[in-house]
């Protein structure tokens, strides 16, 4: 008689992968924590390392930085299109402004900034963390007594970070200023009105979750894919390739972020 | 180090580092200027006064709403508590720079709309009243568009149920309606506004006298014309009356003579009646003396009275 045929063995098996998957969880924050510990300190920044980690965060950010700009230009003149059309027409256009602000600038650049970085950017970074690791280079590197994950992951996670913190900021200021060409034009007579709307909805709570927003997206992004590729014990037991894991985990970061704002925002 | 079990490495760029840094510069430069313009549009480098609402219910209000003055943001609500006498205090910041649209008779008033948010409303009737002291405390008038509802919807059913009243079929309307139309129908009759007024016999009876009226009227004429005749006619009444009058005229002549000829006689009279009055005089001054003399033969008969023998006491004594 298997284990799973009685129902004592197949409670013995959910929480041996509920373990698991704490486990798993917690060997990702261990490695969070590792690498914010190793961002904060000065040897991290050496010569050499400083090198790897420019051309990463130059590379990285520049190859996506323009293509999303593009891409976010589009959808915001479409979205402020739509929603200052459909204000006018239901006589609420005083607050298509602030809706056009709270809808893009704080909830969808914000997403869709890191998920264009995870995408461009740190997916392929964590890749060649993978092939470096599956090609024996991360213990040689180890056996050379070097760290690899000072010299290695930590250049490639600050990137990716750098790279979803820089799309959203600057599409963010993007956004704004389609925002107010599309409600007032070429002119500078809506600046005070345009300002008043914007500190209305940017009040300092809402300053604070979009700040913190974005910032735990950059690091979800940067970091989950990363983590899964270096968790050695949950390739070796999962059917599933450690990319496709990474991309689960960072999703389910990223639908938790995205949650825990809007109930700071909204509740 | 085994070359190749590490990343293939990208093409070398030239000055790396440099544009790194300027990447790194850009971002720093949005993030600080995003966070200026932040703090500029919530208005953290302005010269702020405090005015402080008093409302009954604070109920609509937030933290962070305007409060507008002809459609324009002159303030911000800053923070709502709740007074030891249990009203609630809305403590606005105002711009200094738009301070002076705010006077001591300046009115505020917070409305809740039926869709949207309450607003805050200053109105300011006398611009140049004294400006606002910093500080100042004022109340705030609640115009409250949802509680006038549950009244408007009875007021509407209460009206509503009139109309159905007025215009049911058996209600006064209806029937005053009803006589309107019979009353028209009536005066565009054949007898007209008559047949609206009166029965049809009363109008006949009507009609009669108003015949009989005419004919009588036609008589009467006739007779003024006879008596047209016989007063001013050539024998009429008026001609024989002047005659009559010359002959009073003659009659009264004559009885004029006869009168002053009746004056002479009275005269005389009146003559012969003076000379009686002499004679009475006298006959006056004769009586007088008469009677002295009685007087006179009464005092010595009571004299001889009491000197006789057969006096009586005449005297009567209180005893």
């Amino acid at each position: 008689m298997s284990p799973l045929s009685s129902p004592q063995g197949a409670a013995a098996e959910l929480a041996r992968n509920a373990g698991q998957w704490l486990l798993g969880w917690w060997r990702t924050i261990h490695l969070a924590a590792l690498l914010t510990v190793l961002a904060l300190s000065p040897a991290s920044y050496a010569p050499e390392n400083r090198r790897a980690m420019a051309r990463h965060l130059y590379l990285g950010t520049t190859q996506s930085l323009a293509w999303f700009t593009l891409l976010s230009l589009l959808i915001s003149i479409v979205v402020i299109r739509i929603v200052l059309v459909t204000a006018v027409s239901y006589g609420l256009s005083q607050y298509a402004l602030e809706m056009v602000v709270r809808v893009l600038v704080l909830e969808l650049i914000p997403l869709a900034a890191a998920l264009f970085a995870a995408l461009r950017c740190t997916i392929p970074l964590a890749a060649e963390i993978a092939t470096l690791r599956s090609g024996g280079g991360w213990d040689a590197l180890a056996a050379q007594g070097i760290d690899p994950l000072r010299h290695e992951v930590l250049p490639r996670v600050v990137a990716g970070s750098f790279c979803a913190l820089m799309l959203a900021a600057v599409n963010s200021v993007v956004t704004l200023v389609v925002a107010y060409l599309s409600v007032y034009g070429f002119t500078l007579a809506g600046f005070d009105a345009y300002t008043h709307t914007v500190g209305h909805v940017f009040s300092p709570a809402v300053s604070l979750i979009f700040l913190l927003k974005i910032l735990f997206l950059g690091l979800a992004v940067s970091l989950m894919p990363i983590a899964s590729v270096l968790d050695t014990v949950a390739r070796r037991r999962a059917n599933t390739s450690a990319e496709l894991q990474g991309l689960v985990r960072m999703f389910l970061v990223i639908v938790i972020i995205e949650a825990a704002s809007l109930v700071g925002n909204y509740y | 180090m085994n070359d190749d079990n590490r990343p293939p490495r990208p093409a070398p760029v030239n000055n790396l580092e440099l544009k790194a840094a300027l990447l790194l510069a850009l971002f720093v430069a949005l993030v600080a200027g995003t966070a200026l313009y932040l703090l500029y549009a919530r208005g953290s480098f302005e010269a702020t006064q405090r005015l402080v609402l008093v409302a009954d219910d604070s109920e609509g209000v937030r933290v962070g709403m305007d409060m507008t003055f002809s459609g324009f943001p002159i303030g911000r609500v800053r923070r709502i508590e709740l007074a030891p006498d249990g009203s609630a205090r809305i403590l606005i910041d105002v711009p200094r720079t738009d301070a002076h649209w705010l006077r001591d008779s300046s009115v505020f008033t917070l409305a809740r709309s039926l869709v949207g948010s309450a607003s805050l409303k200053a109105y300011t009737g006398v611009l140049s009243d004294p400006p606002l002291a910093d500080g100042a405390e004022r109340k705030v008038l609640v115009g409250d568009a949802t509680a006038e509802l549950p009244r408007l919807v009875s007021d509407a059913r209460a009206l509503i149920q009139n109309l159905t009243q007025l215009t049911a079929s058996d209600s006064a309307l209806a029937a005053s309606l009803g006589n309107v139309r019979t009353i028209t129908e009536r005066a565009t009759g054949p007898r007209g506004a008559s047949g609206l007024l009166l029965s049809e016999p009363d109008a006949k009876k009507i009609s009669t006298s108003l015949d009989r009226v005419n004919s009588l009227l036609a008589r009467i004429d006739g007779m003024a014309a006879k008596a047209d005749a016989q007063v001013l006619g050539p024998k009429g009444l008026v001609n024989e009356g002047r005659a009559t009058v010359a002959q009073l005229n003659a009659l009264l002549g004559d009885a004029r003579e006869t009168l002053k000829k009746v004056d002479g006689v009275l005269a005389e009279a009146q003559a012969v009646a003076g000379n009686v009055r002499g004679a009475t005089t006298d006959l006056d001054a004769l009586r007088r003396e008469v009677d002295t003399t009685v007087r006179k033969v009464e005092s010595l008969v009571d004299e001889v009275n009491r000197k006789w023998p057969f006096a009586r006491d005449t005297e009567i004594k209180l005893k």
